[in-house]
């Protein structure tokens, strides 16, 4: 049954394209009730519906889908991050027929990253990888704008080769193996002494996977695709889409097929820590709104991989707790600078100031993303943070949890100085009749908002359940 | 054996296709030549472990989602080209920082 989530958009997009009168009108609505039915149908507890028959779908590779604590964290993120970005499109798209096609792709791209989600073997997740990625390219070209053209186009590339090293890598795990189920490749690669070719492929995959997720070597094409994206696409790109195409795959993959080897560690540490650092100092020298998020965007999935880097049930579960946080407070942020590039017209931090009168829900939720993403007590933020140091200094990483420390003090600073820039200070007289962005802004970045705080407040009952289920996916 | 040689020789002239044109539609093509290289690794691995029904069926797979991912790429490089009067790489520098 879980098939549905990724059906039920598919043909959705079909049902709305179809020549009847009337029906273009429903798109808006239907896919923010699909969005809101994605996050319902999380806490759907019977285990049956996450289970669907291995062979239903052909023969000749077994399809398999299924869903641990893992995924199911990760769906409810694409829901919550779907339901913001399609908000934001009525504001940001004037032209009602543009935004009927936008809404098409989102609903596109949701059913991918859901099929990532559920995918079983090394294949379909390719297939679904290409899905969400190549309707990312369209959202980011959508506008047609030099600027969109020219993101789109170094994200094409680097996403090409960097699927280019992931079928390689698919190839060489099949030669193996042969088979593309995560099950057989992990069984076969725990008998199967370390030769030359499992390094190979393992490797080849790790190094696409850290192209897709844009951490710090491979992160040229990142900032680009955010700040030259609309805005409703830059929501979906930081809340979900990279963090699914490259970090939730990067870790699904080592803990269903590779599993952890020293090696394997430390370079997932030295990475992250190396993103988490130096993207902050980046976002620090950037004048470009949307710019200084994309960095910060880099900045947390270093986290999100020291995190796994420490190998520890605690590790992974932080690392899970930090992407769902991630896609609250980060999409909420974009959505902020939505409302201020809507009002505005500009994206540059140097010409603003004192919005905090003018747009008091706007300054009011950002300041809330950011002492999240910052990590202050008690926001949610905070305790996603403190479970990636508790894991790494558990593990005996003690110099990589100060590094992380150190990462949240710098990342208190840049967002300082964009509130203080932005929000606080002195008035501009140039928008000295900037009015409040309109509902269809606020009203998500609310919503988030209020989400942040209740889920930093009740963190430690959602803990407990978390990390108890989390033990469930080396196990199984 | 044959085949190893001939995918290196493939992945060696596509990654010397994008690194060393400074045309957009040739780091297409040589993005291409790189797929084209995967495509056979993927058939002779099948053909090596006894395995070339999946093979198959993952190649036609592959080619599938690769037209449309050049179609895209291809579309984005029109787009490019209305705007800048040109294919060269160096002329698409706006985004910086």
């Amino acid at each position: 049954m879980s098939a549905l989530l990724i059906l039920v958009p598919f043909f959705s997009v079909l049902i709305l394209n179809l020549p009847l009168k009337g029906i273009r009108k429903l798109a808006f609505g239907g896919a923010i009730c699909l969005s809101l039915l994605q996050m319902a149908a999380v806490f759907i507890p019977d285990a049956a519906f996450w289970k669907i028959n291995p062979h239903a779908f052909g023969s000749i590779f077994s399809f398999e889908l299924s869903a641990d604590s893992l995924s199911k964290v990760i769906l409810f993120c694409i829901g919550l991050v779907s339901f913001s970005a399609l908000f934001a499109t009525r504001q940001t798209l004037k032209d009602s027929a543009g935004r009927f096609n936008f809404i098409n792709i989102i609903l596109i791209a949701v059913a991918g990253m859901n099929g990532v989600a559920l995918a079983q073997d090394i294949f379909s997740l390719y297939i679904y990888l290409e899905i969400t990625a190549i309707s990312s390219f369209i959202l980011i070209a959508f506008n047609r704008d030099i600027l969109g053209l020219e993101g789109a186009f170094k994200y094409i590339l680097l996403s090409g080769v960097a699927t280019v090293l992931m079928l390689a890598g698919i190839a060489l795990f099949m030669l193996i193996a042969g088979s593309t189920s995560f099950a057989v490749i992990h069984a076969v690669l725990l008998n199967h002494n370390k030769d030359f070719l499992i390094s190979l492929g393992i490797g080849l995959f790790i190094v696409a996977l850290f192209i897709k997720s844009g951490l710090m070597p491979f992160h040229g094409w990142l900032p680009d695709a955010y700040t030259a994206a609309p805005a409703a696409a830059s929501v979906l790109l930081a809340g979900v889409v990279t963090k699914i195409a490259g970090v939730y795959v990067l870790i699904r993959i080592l803990v269903s097929v590779i599993s952890f080897s020293p090696a394997i560690k430390s370079i997932l540490l030295l990475v992250g820590a190396l993103s988490a650092i130096l993207a902050a100092i980046a976002a620090l020298t950037q004048s470009d709104f949307k710019r200084m998020l994309s960095y910060s965007s880099i900045s947390q999935v270093g986290y999100i991989i020291l995190g796994v880097g420490s190998g520890s049930v605690l590790g992974i579960a932080g690392a899970a707790l930090h992407i769902f946080n991630h896609a609250a407070f980060k999409s909420l942020l974009f959505l902020n600078s939505a409302a201020v590039e809507c009002q505005l017209g500009s994206r540059d931090i140097e010409e603003m100031g004192g919005l905090a009168k003018q747009m008091p829900v706007t300054s009011l939720t950002s300041i809330i993303g950011s002492l999240s993403c910052a990590g202050i007590p008690p926001l949610a933020g905070f305790w996603s943070k403190l479970v990636i140091v508790i894991a790494l200094w558990m593990a005996g990483f003690r110099a990589y949890a100060v590094i992380a420390v150190l990462g949240s003090i710098l990342t208190l600073t840049y967002f300082l100085i964009l509130q203080r820039k932005v929000f606080f200070g002195k008035p501009n007289a140039e928008f000295k009749d900037i009015k409040e962005a309109g509902f269809s802004l606020t009203f998500p970045a609310l919503i988030l908002a209020a989400l942040i705080i209740g889920a930093g407040i009740f963190t430690p009952f959602i803990l407990n359940r978390f990390i108890l289920s989390f033990n469930s996916i080396f196990g199984g | 054996m044959l085949s190893a040689i001939f995918v290196v020789l493939l992945f060696i002239i596509g990654i010397y296709c994008i690194m060393a044109s400074y045309n957009l539609v040739r780091a297409l093509i040589g993005l291409e030549i790189l797929i084209k290289a995967v495509t056979l690794l993927i058939i002779a691995a099948g053909a090596k472990s006894g395995h070339l029904h999946l093979a198959q069926a993952l190649v036609i797979t592959v080619i599938v989602v690769e037209v449309v991912m050049i179609t895209v790429a291809v579309g984005v490089v029109v787009g490019i080209h209305i705007y800048n009067n040109s294919l060269d790489v160096r002329k698409v520098r706006r985004l910086k920082g």
